[in-house]
């Protein structure tokens, strides 16, 4: 072919920093940096279970924990298998899903900013939960589709006070601090108008505390992130087409509007549904996809880095939160806020001195 | 309900609007194949609306764009960008991405999750690249680039996308004239080496007199003239279009038509009151 001829002079282009592999008709492009960054983050991940799983009113050694896992007999089964283990699992799931939900939430909106739990989702989430719990309103297994609902309306309400022509995404970002703002302010209002000893037990709820958490809430967050994982696979790669403006998109085949739409909806499904199992843990969908993207230092946010260190964060967390100030373990809402607290001002500090810069 | 078409792309009784103000009414237009059509016309009279939708980002309110006498709104998105490529008026780049990894998301289209990188994608990213002389700027990231190499860039990642037909909005705003000729003189070359069918909207009548095989002109969302720009051109055209009286000469260096406006401003209004 005239091409094949005309080309033979050409240098090999691909994207950087990616390998290439090809197989037949089959090719498939692997960013380099990216996946010695979720083998590291896993291994890391790895070290936190176990460490977690060890490490308790009582110590039990990496061993034993490992044979735990694998499912031999051991003598420290109750305390690892039935005590610790649950609550990790949780943990771990929430972790990942806000990790996710954060990643896909930041990229549509093209806004570090605009995670869930700045704009109002886990918000949402936790007020209808908080409602449910003060008001006895539902059955216990129901509350993650509380949650859900409550998250979605949350994003819902986002998006009607933030249209106007388009979604311009500071103001997205300031309507979903304000709607954050007013969702506290209800949960606050049902706390004290519900029941006293309920209104306690939904508060340690609220600062998200895996303290409790065990199987009945792993249960549909595994089932919402196994469902999820097809879908996040397709985003990882339909993310590539967000981060041009409508027109270039749709001139190579992307429709933006509505792959803004199904990126945004699995992102405050995930959120939501972690919410409801581990409550709002803060800050962890705002920090676990900026780590991430740094350390993998890609233009777009990976997905799979961010599930890892969403998980990283939470298991890290509410290891010092159980064993800090031990007897007394505090919910691992606080500890991801100490952290995440003033991450957040400096964004938006930075963000601010080059003005401008995140409009989308 | 279409007639059958003789060129691959057309407009059929395409009416256009923008929420409720009507731009482009009951418009008929064929595009030559393999040929250079320029579409010019004062501010604000269709042209870029009209190739909106020709590049189907914009729906048509009545009437519609036939491709391949395919209703275009009925066509998967992905299947067109096969074989149209459009370059907006102002594209913007994802944050720090360099140009050799712009260029490759024009391959977006010929890609599928297991397809990712072909040998074909990587010769006509390289290739792209080559045509536009932006090979040595690949590895630069795109937001430290001039203007001209940055629409160069955006040129290379149509050309990456190698469809049959481009279609480019105002392709040389914000570039200056050395540039303007450049990016122009690529397109003619495109469309001569490789029989790719250009549609472009150009503000200045005499680039577009000079470019152009097939010019249209435009005034209020209607197509007043359309043909071969020295059968095209003429004082009254641009008289009746642009509301501007000119001397249309012959082009010294090509042969064609050049508008040279008639009436210059005058310093003094005083002084121009005396001499009459």
């Amino acid at each position: 072919m005239s091409r094949a001829t005309a080309t033979a002079a050409l240098p090999h282009v691909r994207p950087a920093g990616h390998a290439v592999l090809r197989g037949g008709r089959a090719s498939f492009l692997v960013h380099r940096r990216s996946v010695v960054v979720a083998v590291a983050l896993a291994v890391l991940l790895a070290c936190a279970v176990v460490a977690y799983l060890c490490v308790g009113e009582s110590f039990v050694p990496p061993m034993e924990v490992v044979r735990v896992l694998l499912g031999r007999p051991s003598p420290d089964e109750l305390v690892v298998g039935t005590l610790r283990l649950p609550r990790l699992v949780v943990g771990l799931l929430a972790g990942a899903a806000f990790g996710v939900a954060g990643a896909l939430v930041q990229t549509v909106a093209r806004n570090p900013l605009a995670s869930p739990d700045v704009i109002g989702v886990t918000h949402g989430a936790g007020a209808a939960t908080v409602a449910a719990i003060s008001f006895n309103a539902v059955a216990y297994d129901a509350l993650p589709y509380v949650s859900v609902a409550g998250g979605l309306a949350a994003a819902l309400l986002v998006y009607v006070f933030a249209w106007r022509r388009g979604l311009h995404s500071s103001r997205f970002v300031l309507v979903g601090i304000g709607v954050s703002v007013a969702l506290g302010s209800l949960t606050q209002l049902f706390l004290t108008k519900g029941d006293y000893l309920v209104a306690q037990q939904a508060k340690v709820w609220l600062t998200g505390s895996l303290n409790g958490r065990g199987y009945e809430e792993a249960r549909p967050l595994a089932l919402v992130l196994l469902l999820a994982v097809p879908a996040a696979l397709w985003a990882a790669r339909a993310q590539r087409g967000a981060h041009f403006d409508d027109d270039t998109a749709a001139a190579l085949g992307v429709r933006l509007d509505r792959l803004r739409l199904y990126l945004t909806v699995l992102g405050v499904v995930l959120a939501s549904v972690a919410t409801g199992a581990a409550g709002p843990v803060d800050f962890v969908a705002l920090l676990a996809p900026q780590i991430a993207r740094r350390l993998t230092r890609t233009a777009q946010i990976p997905l799979l880095s961010s599930a890892l260190t969403g998980a990283l964060v939470v298991v890290v967390a509410d290891l010092l939160a159980r064993r800090l100030f031990s007897p007394i373990e505090l919910p691992v809402g606080v500890l991801t806020a100490v952290v995440g607290a003033p991450y957040l001002m400096w964004l938006i500090v930075r963000t601010r001195s080059r003005s401008g810069g995140t409009t989308s | 309900m279409s007639r059958p078409t003789t060129s691959r792309l057309a407009a059929q009784d395409l009416t256009l609007a923008y929420e409720d103000r009507t731009v482009v009414e009951g418009l008929d237009l064929e595009i030559p194949d393999g040929k250079v059509t320029v579409v010019v016309g004062p501010n604000a009279c269709g042209k870029s609306t009209l190739l909106r939708a020709l590049g189907r980002l914009l729906k048509p309110r009545r009437g519609a764009v036939l491709l391949d006498g395919a209703e275009l709104a009925r066509v998967p998105g992905k299947q067109i960008a096969r074989t149209i490529g459009v370059l907006p008026q102002s594209p913007t780049p994802p944050d720090g991405i360099t140009v050799a990894d712009l260029v490759a998301r024009g391959r977006q289209p010929h890609q599928k999750w297991w397809q990712q990188w072909s040998e074909a994608d990587e010769q006509a990213v390289a290739e792209a690249l080559q045509r536009t002389d932006t090979a040595d700027l690949a590895d630069r990231p795109v937001d430290e680039l001039s203007g001209g190499q940055r629409q160069r860039v955006w040129i290379a990642m149509a050309l990456a996308q190698d469809t049959d037909l481009l279609l480019l909005d105002e392709p040389t705003t914000y570039l200056d004239i050395a540039h303007q000729v450049e990016v122009l003189d690529l397109v003619r070359r495109l469309n001569h080496e490789r029989g790719r069918t250009v549609v472009a909207v150009l503000h200045d009548l005499n680039q577009a007199a000079r470019y152009a095989d097939h010019l249209v002109a435009m005034k209020a969302g209607r197509i007043v003239a359309q043909g071969r720009p020295d059968e095209v051109v003429t004082a009254e055209l641009v008289e009746d279009v642009f509301g501007l009286s000119s001397v249309v000469v012959t082009d010294p260096v090509t042969g064609g038509p050049l508008v040279v406006p008639a009436r210059a401003w005058q310093p003094a209004p005083l002084q121009e009151e005396h001499i009459r």
